[in-house]
């Protein structure tokens, strides 16, 4: 990215990258940023074994889905907003339209609706290729504003390397 | 393994032993982040806990557990409950989960306890109170409803 412009959706994709793997839970689990802008945020989460909550029934943990809304709203705030903000979540939740199945990746892509002072409004829907739309989510964020947002996790996001000529 | 009496044996000899350790056998994912259950001292019911893993943590700079992890951690304790809880051998299927954060969940063991606030035919609600250092100061609260399936065979 040049100084002198905004991020563009190859930055963002880059940046929200780095968040992900910057988080030890879903840098473990592999997770994927597939897209990234101000509009859509788009990630894939690969099979795992470890993923499931019913073994018997090979369906897929119901918290994995939660997880995964909550880390996909979460990133699609960052674009969304001037500069980038630490905001946690409020409160998120998660609509389970049918269990998702062993075998397959999971896909979610997270929006954010609007942006006021001190919150930023997301929606979000995982899928299966086989299945279908498996669950959605509506979370809320609290914007904790510029001043309790450390420098170094701006800078942290659009870091240079090495490979990265933007 | 196949479903049909099999599992209703199953479910039915596990649920009249109380054993918990059999139904987190085959939940690979509540046993990654770590949750376990033990007798509630308080009560009849279950204490959940959360294990502070290195790998459940979702903010590096506080640092702090992630959200998610919770999430899934009290989906987990509100399933296993309410396994324990109905009036017949079920199980649950989740419909929705709506969770409030309060605080920050700390890189430190994580609580949990589950009420059952409605066990219907076909539909139970349960709500979950997480908490680390104080049970008065919980760190999230979560509402569930779930499907109670017949193991019996088909879905409820």
């Amino acid at each position: 990215m040049h100084a002198d412009s905004r991020p563009d959706a190859a930055d963002w994709r880059r940046a929200l990258t780095r968040f992900v793997n910057v988080i030890p839970h879903t840098r473990e689990l592999g997770l994927e940023v597939l897209e990234a802008s101000p509009r859509l945020t788009r990630m894939r989460l690969p099979w795992h074994a470890e993923l499931l909550g019913d073994s018997r029934r090979g369906l897929v943990h119901g918290g994995v889905l939660t997880m995964l809304l909550d880390t996909a709203c979460g990133s699609a705030v960052l674009p969304a907003l001037p500069a980038p903000e630490v905001c946690p979540t409020l409160d998120l939740r998660i609509d389970h339209f049918r269990p998702a199945v062993a075998g397959q990746d999971l896909l979610v892509e997270a929006r954010v609706v609007r942006v006021t002072a001190s919150v930023v409004f997301t929606e979000g829907r995982v899928w299966q290729s086989a299945e279908g739309e498996v669950a959605r989510a509506v979370g809320n964020f609290v914007r904790l504003g510029s001043r309790n947002t450390p420098p170094a996790f701006a800078e942290a996001l659009f870091a240079q390397e090495e490979d990265d000529h933007a | 393994m196949p479903e049909g009496i099999h599992g209703v044996e199953w479910l039915t000899r596990t649920r009249d032993a109380g054993d918990l350790s059999a139904w987190l056998e085959l939940m690979p994912y509540a046993r990654r982040i770590g949750v376990t259950t033990s007798p509630d001292p308080k009560g009849d019911g279950l204490l959940f806990r959360l294990d502070p893993r290195a790998g459940n943590v979702g903010n590096v700079m506080l640092p702090a557990l992630h959200g998610g992890v919770v999430a899934a951690f009290m989906e987990t304790a509100a399933t296993l409950d309410l396994m324990l809880a109905t009036r017949e051998p079920r199980l649950p299927r989740i419909v929705d989960i709506s969770i409030d954060y309060l605080r920050t969940a700390r890189l430190v063991p994580t609580h949990a306890r589950c009420s059952l606030l409605r066990e219907g035919r076909r539909l139970a609600n349960v709500t979950v109170s997480a908490w680390q250092k104080e049970e008065a100061t919980p760190v999230a609260t979560a509402r569930l409803h779930f499907v109670l399936d017949d193991p019996e065979g088909g879905q409820a």
